[in-house]
């Protein structure tokens, strides 16, 4: 068709090829399971040269393999993912990703699988302390939505410990932030934070909070593909045949790595006697 | 590795978002396109009952007054209940149904643009309302559209850049994957990201301007 002295086929096709798209969209084969990842959260996960990389990647993959499922990354911010599991957007969540009591409401846990403890970062040349960089006025780094705010918020800013907390959509915007001068520390895991020292940034631990929080994978409340099972059984199968220990040393070579499984909260329902694919365990 | 090697090595991926990003752009405005026309036409030349405009004048007001974000949540999380919708169709749905509520305005200032008294003249000489838009005063309307409308393809290239929020692997989020696999370099990163949706922007407007040009018919111009 000419219109106003122009093809108007090239446009017909933009807007059959978008609704083909559409179409497209919800025709998803039933088998496959749909892993959330937050890509930008290393060394859990991430993208090198267009491919996902990570602890929680290779060892998501060795687990599917073990399973037999049948398995494919999805990336989303870190904020977006427990909403995309409530929602059934995933059916497995896979990240660095902390058991805590009020995301337990939310997602059914599989057994932890590591443990971390928080490490608040200052500068390199910064003569800031656990205890300077967190009362007087400081202004803290968080990511948002992150086991560390919700610490934070529990604990200092509703105390009388004069706190401001600041939220990042990553801990490396966070941490940029504070090497601009905006804040003055930030509340991360030991396990990004070493590798954020690793790679050779101006950045130093000023001290460590002992929360041991447990990590682990996550499905949907309520396990409506019947996953926890085999993603229970895969992780143990995974640290008593070692494979985990090598793919963690990978990624941070001489951490010592938690006994599988780690400590189990009681406030967590999918951890009551039985577990699930596990009899054996259980508070 | 330092940062410019990594950008080197990773710039396929860059481009490779920045397609995403130009599929999403394309189908947004293709579905605002249709959405603002027809809003405009009904606006204009539909039954004047409330029936009709009211609902129109809601669609309207709800999508150029809601932040884009909570679109996005809406179309991605909101929709899960009802029907499984991937990242990328939500993204289209969201930000195409909110370029169709900008468009429509765009399209009803074009139209009213145009003398009241060609409508006249066109219906008069025995053509039907129907026939009168479509030789008379659509072919006017739609030239003068061109030139608001490069402002629509402006801001609607840099929306798409929210899209990563719902799980949309665009230019954003692929500057993201570098920014955060090299722990760092957000100045550098961001700065190439830039010049890319600049360049993008200043190709499509450079365009906009031409076929406007090109479409000029002498003593209609609206810009000298």
């Amino acid at each position: 068709m000419r219109l106003l002295g122009l093809e108007t086929r090239a446009l017909t096709a933009g807007l059959i090829f978008s609704l083909g798209t559409l179409g497209a969209a919800s025709s998803q084969a039933a088998d496959t399971y749909t892993v959330g990842v937050e890509a930008s959260f290393p060394p859990w996960a991430y993208v090198e040269g267009g491919e996902y990389k990570g602890i929680a990647i290779d060892a998501m993959e060795k687990i599917a393999e073990d399973q037999g499922l049948d398995i494919e990354f999805k990336d989303l911010p870190f904020p977006s993912l427990i909403p995309a599991l409530s929602a059934e957007k995933i059916d497995i969540l896979a990240t660095g990703l902390t058991v805590t009591e009020q995301r337990a409401k939310v997602i059914d846990f599989t057994i932890p699988w590591w443990e971390t403890n928080d490490v608040i970062v200052v500068p390199k040349d910064s003569d800031l302390n656990v205890f300077t960089a967190v009362c007087c006025g400081a202004t803290v780094g968080v990511q948002g939505g992150s086991s560390q705010k919700a610490w934070m918020e529990a604990n200092v800013t509703n105390s009388d410990i004069d706190v401001n907390l600041k939220s990042y959509d990553s801990y490396v915007t966070a941490i940029t932030d504070m090497l601009n001068g905006r804040i003055s520390a930030v509340d991360v895991d030991d396990t990004s934070a070493q590798e954020y020292i690793n790679e050779g940034r101006p950045v130093k631990l000023a001290g460590k909070i002992f929360i041991r929080a447990p990590l682990a994978l996550a499905v949907s409340k309520g396990d409506p593909q019947g996953l926890l099972a085999k993603l229970n059984q895969g992780i143990v199968n995974l640290a008593e045949s070692g494979e985990w220990a090598t793919i963690v040393h990978n990624y941070i070579p001489g951490v010592t790595v938690p006994s599988v499984p780690g400590k189990m909260p009681e406030y967590v329902d999918t951890y009551r006697k039985p577990v699930a694919g596990l009899p054996d365990l259980g508070n | 590795m330092d940062i410019y090697d990594v950008l080197l090595r990773d710039f396929p991926f860059l481009l490779k978002g920045l397609g995403v990003a130009l599929v999403l752009l394309a189908a947004l405005l293709a579905l605002g396109f249709v959405i603002g026309l027809t809003i405009c036409l009904i606006q204009l030349y539909g039954p004047r009952t409330r029936f009709v405009q009211w609902p129109l004048k809601v669609y309207e007001r709800i999508f150029r007054g809601v932040p884009i974000i909570i679109m996005l949540f809406i179309f991605y999380y909101g929709l899960a209940g009802i029907f499984d919708i991937s990242s990328f169709a939500a993204a289209i749905l969201a930000l195409g149904f909110r370029s169709g509520a900008y468009q429509s305005q765009i399209f009803r200032s074009a139209f009213q643009s145009i003398p009241a008294g060609q409508m006249t003249a066109a219906r008069a000489s025995g053509m039907t309302l129907t026939q009168a838009i479509r030789w008379i005063l659509f072919p006017q309307a739609i030239r003068h559209a061109i030139g608001p409308w490069t402002n629509e393809f402006s801001s609607e290239i840099k929306e798409t850049s929210l899209a990563y929020v719902i799980g949309v692997v665009e230019l954003t989020r692929q500057a993201h994957y570098i920014i955060t696999s090299t722990q760092g370099n957000v100045l550098t990163v961001f700065a190439v990201v830039a010049l890319l949706y600049f360049i993008v922007n200043k190709a499509g407007n450079s365009g906009l301007y031409w076929l406007e040009a090109r479409l000029a018919v002498p003593g209609f111009e609206k810009r000298q």
